[in-house]
């Protein structure tokens, strides 16, 4: 099953147990311009559907009226770049909703654009940079499992939320990987438990991290394998743990922000973990992010498994 | 009872009550900015008087006038420009978010336009739960210049939203005129070409705006749309100041802040003529009257201020 599907299966499930919840958005049910992310979801839903107009701003705060109207919602929308222009009412509307103690959910639920063609707005992929703006809880996704556990855990949670899937992965098959452990709130989860090294991934890089942790395995070299989906308060209590005893990380960010929360987590590790290997794969700015070019991180798995072993692999 | 005396000693109280903040405000005692709304009485008056039960209103960084009309009383709200527990929001919003959820007061905004689009959500949410509710949004003559104006009237209207947009036009944005700023824009033509009906009131008679904006309300409620009133106001408080620049003096607007020439006066009028509310209520009084009507609210608002 593709991303893209299963995201939709996802949403569909939870969607259609809600007595009455209010979706709103573009293309909702045809979803011709989500990719097929909303397709049918008017169907299951019991309550409204609304196809709206353009207005990005004006819809981000009808979903704060909504909220404080006891009325849960979710907003969908095309490119999380379009998000920009609700940044008002992300930052003073929901400063003063925040106050309050909520009855009803608001989820955003924007794509982020991070194939890299669209060009310019795809500049704008660092989904935790976009929600420390304001403040904002917000989950990435990027398996079958923590899709499943974030949407069920936050969709339609009592209060706001960012969840953003990315559209990058929409029609790629949908990875399959067994959670060994994660963090309560989900910020962070855990898929492989080695003692050579710890890979931890952020934004939507646990793709790379899983093929990175394949060639390392079929070299002898076995890793831990974490993905980081929510920057929020910087427990990574589980993680450092894993650092400190494997002393060698690999940290995978595929964002192009230039304020980054796996700098925030390096600074955390430097701090508290004595490291005899420090390998960082992240993008090296360029001129290139605003123009229409792909997106992949080019990554030489064999020459991180020569530094994590010091030693040339033939 | 909407009678004539009681309406204008509702309107001399909220005058009174934004004095008593004003001297305080002169002596330096507030740490946050303050939006006073002299001038502004007869239209909160007739909004307070027009809500139903079900009733919602949205606010703006203005909305002193509003909070006093529906609250009733001074203390709460001037304990919580003081930022105390026992303000109204328990010191959490200050002025101008100041918002009362107890007296339907849902929301306010410190930034224009906004709060347009969530009195469109909260409209919606009424829709949706089949509340009878009208939403009562006050916006101004600045807002209508952001782009978010535009958005949520479209929303509105596109939606079926039982929503009264009130327009305070004052002329004013910080120091500029409209005329200073941008080109005219004629929002009984922005409004029509989007199916909402528009309506203007202005000259501050108070039994006019209650019955205006009361048959505006029906209307709103019996064909679910919003409608729109603009009021042409004035925000009273201005001065001159003497500067070596200008030595005759130079008007300075009111925008926020304390009106240093604005002073307790037995009967507070701060215009003669109508752009001052309380002077259109020498209409219906006699000097002597008002004094008296003003010496007992002075009283009680002294006594609760204790």
């Amino acid at each position: 099953m593709k991303y893209v599907q299963f995201v939709n299966s996802v949403l569909k499930s939870i969607i259609q147990k809600e007595n009455k919840l209010i979706l709103f958005g573009q293309n909702i049910n045809a979803a011709s311009c989500l990719s097929g992310l909303t397709r049918g979801l008017g169907n299951v839903n019991n309550g409204p559907t609304i196809n709206t107009q353009n207005s990005e701003n004006t819809l981000v705060g009808v979903g704060f009226g909504l909220m404080l109207n006891n009325t849960s919602s979710i907003f969908f929308m095309k490119q999380m770049d379009f998000l920009l222009l609700g940044i008002d009412h992300l930052v003073n509307t929901y400063n003063i909703i925040r106050q309050k103690e909520p009855t009803a959910s608001f989820t955003i639920f924007p794509i982020n654009v991070d194939s890299g063609y669209e060009g310019p707005q795809s500049a704008l992929n660092n989904f935790n940079d976009f929600c420390s703006i304001a403040g904002i809880d917000g989950y990435s996704f990027t398996n079958r499992n923590d899709t499943e556990q974030i949407l069920s855990k936050y969709l339609v949670l009592p209060g706001f939320r960012i969840l953003s899937p990315s559209q990058r992965l929409l029609q790629k098959d949908m990875l399959e990987l067994k959670v060994l452990n994660k963090h309560s709130n989900l910020w962070y989860f855990q898929y492989e438990k080695g003692s050579a090294a710890s890979i931890v991934c952020f934004n939507y890089s646990l793709p790379y991290g899983v093929t990175l942790h394949e060639e390392l395995s079929r070299k002898n070299i076995h890793s831990s394998l974490f993905s980081v989906n929510s920057y929020s308060e910087f427990d990574y209590s589980d993680i450092i743990k894993d650092i400190s005893k494997t002393k060698k990380l690999v940290l995978i960010d595929d964002s192009k922000s230039r304020n980054r929360v796996s700098d925030k987590f390096l600074n955390l590790v430097y701090k508290t973990c004595k490291l005899d290997k420090n390998i960082i794969i992240d993008r090296k700015y360029s001129e290139d992010q605003y123009f229409p070019r792909h997106d992949q991180l080019d990554i030489d798995y064999m020459a991180v498994a020569e530094q994590l072993s010091g030693k040339k692999i033939n | 009872m909407n009678n004539i005396k009681q309406i204008s000693e509702e309107i001399i109280r909220l005058r009174l009550s934004q004095i008593q903040v004003n001297e305080r405000y002169k002596n330096g005692e507030f740490k946050i900015p303050i939006h006073l709304a002299l001038g502004h009485e007869s239209l909160a008056v007739a909004v307070d008087r027009s809500m139903g039960e079900e009733d919602h209103l949205f606010l703006t960084h203005r909305n002193i006038h509003y909070n006093l009309a529906r609250l009733g009383t001074l203390g709460a709200e001037m304990a919580e420009y003081y930022l105390k527990d026992s303000g109204i929001a328990n010191g959490h919003l200050g002025s101008m978010n100041l918002s009362n959820p107890a007296k339907n007061i849902v929301y306010s905004s410190s930034i224009l336009g906004n709060n347009l689009a969530v009195a469109s959500g909260y409209a919606l949410g009424n829709k949706a739960n089949k509340n009878n509710g009208v939403v009562f949004l006050v916006t101004g003559d600045g807002a209508m210049e952001e782009g978010s104006f535009y958005e949520s009237l479209v929303f509105m209207k596109s939606n079926d939203l039982n929503i009264i947009i009130i327009v305070e036009n004052n002329s004013w944005s910080l120091g500029t005129k409209i005329d200073e700023r941008r080109c005219e824009i004629d929002l009984s033509k922005l409004t029509n070409s989007i199916g909402i009906e528009y309506f203007s009131l202005n000259g501050n008679n108070p039994i006019d705006y209650v019955q205006q904006v009361r048959s505006h309300r029906t209307k709103s409620l019996e064909n679910n749309t919003p409608v729109l009133i603009e009021v042409q106001l004035t925000t009273l408080g201005h001065w001159n100041m003497k500067t070596e620049e200008y030595p005759a003096g130079k008007f300075i607007n009111y925008h926020a802040g304390p009106a240093p020439e604005v002073e307790i006066e037995k009967y507070p009028l701060i215009s003669n003529s109508n752009e001052d509310p309380l002077f259109v209520l020498k209409q219906y009084f006699s000097e002597r009257e008002l004094m008296d009507i003003s010496s007992k609210i002075l009283k009680q608002l002294e006594s609760e201020l204790l």
